[in-house]
């Protein structure tokens, strides 16, 4: 029987001057993944975008639960996205994305 | 427990004393509660006692660092007798073999650092790990190179620090991994860190004490060291008087 893929969900802020569009933010975090993991490594990720604030500078991505780890040290060696430079820090992780959003809501509380 | 996490490596330009505050509070913001700047040899005291002030504004410790870039071993000792007492941390940034070797033998050093791309120009080697594991010498890790670098560079990089990770852990050479940071936009949390270091194959529980446990514990002893009741290891003086 196929096991259930375990999911994480990470919070991030977007800590740059500039906005972003989504796509151009996710293409950045691929780009980030697949430089660090290759193509193979990119694939076990499971990486989507769930929800993206760029005026708040928000963004709420899902990992499988196995290449969390991963995820997080591509999106720490993010440095640009285009030609603007950026960072992207991880504020939260959790299971579900009510229990993300409260840990959110507590740290910018 | 929960872990309290120490940068031990912001260069941020301290002549521009507005960067080096807004790089405090970033790491206040980040979750960390020590980081050591780097100061310049010729500092004056006035100068480091200010960027520590801002520091606890900040909610922050600040300890002070200087990086000793020496060319030989013996411009290494004669540069630790100078800057050994004024300044917090002391990380010998090892530029040629023999210079690595008396760093790693010396008990004033408290960070080897070795800032080449080129694996021939490291020398954490066995030799190296095994002085250093006799003295009180910790090996600092910076994250900034694996930041800025990519392609063959960044791969060729990888690998130097999986073999001496690998090296440092077998010789219970404590390792210390910071961010050395120029700027706020290379700050990472201590966490992010910690989790780089799976890049070279550093376990998460070391990795975590390489952002919290070593960096706190050279700063412990140090600032010990420091004090005016320090005698000897072992021996402090706790009451002065006429009658002790």
């Amino acid at each position: 029987m196929l096991k259930r893929i375990k999911r994480r969900y990470l919070a991030l802020e977007v800590d740059s001057a500039e906005t972003f569009e989504s796509k151009d933010f996710m293409n950045a975090v691929w780009s980030a993944v697949t430089k660090l993991y290759g193509e193979h490594g990119a694939s076990q990720t499971g990486l989507s975008l769930i929800h993206y604030e760029p005026e708040r500078k928000f963004a709420l991505v899902r990992v499988a639960c196995v290449a969390c780890d991963m995820v997080r040290a591509a999106l720490a060696t993010m440095t640009r996205i285009g030609d603007k430079p950026v960072t992207v820090h991880v504020i939260a992780v959790s299971g579900t994305i009510k229990a993300v959003y409260k840990n959110v809501g507590q740290m910018l509380a | 427990m929960r872990r309290l996490y120490s940068d031990l490596h912001l260069r941020p330009n301290i002549r521009d004393f507005k960067q080096t505050v807004s790089m405090i509070s970033k790491a206040a913001k980040l979750g960390y509660r020590l980081t050591a700047i780097t100061f310049p040899s010729n500092c004056d005291e006035r100068e480091r006692q200010q960027i520590k002030e801002a520091g606890s504004e900040a909610g922050l410790d600040v300890a002070t660092r200087v990086d000793l870039w020496s060319n030989t071993p013996n411009e290494l000792v004669r540069d630790l007798r100078r800057h050994r007492r004024k300044f917090e941390v002391v990380c010998a940034v090892c530029q040629s073999k023999d210079v690595a070797r008396q760093a790693a033998k010396d008990r004033r050093v408290d960070l080897l650092n070795f800032p080449s791309f080129d694996f021939r120009r490291r020398f954490f080697d066995l030799a190296e790990a095994e002085l250093a594991s006799n003295s009180l010498a910790s090996f600092e890790i910076d994250m900034e190179p694996l930041l800025t670098s990519e392609g063959a560079g960044r791969i060729r990089f990888l690998s130097s620090l999986r073999r001496e990770a690998l090296i440092a852990a077998d010789f219970h050479v404590p390792i210390v991994v910071s961010s050395g940071a120029s700027n706020e936009l290379l700050m990472r949390r201590p966490m992010e860190l910690a989790i780089m270091g799976s890049l070279f194959d550093l376990k998460k529980d070391l990795a975590l004490d390489a952002v919290s446990e070593n960096p706190a514990a050279i700063v412990k002893r140090n600032r010990e060291k420091l004090s005016s009741s320090f005698v000897a290891p072992g021996i402090r003086v706790v009451r002065r008087g006429k009658d002790c």
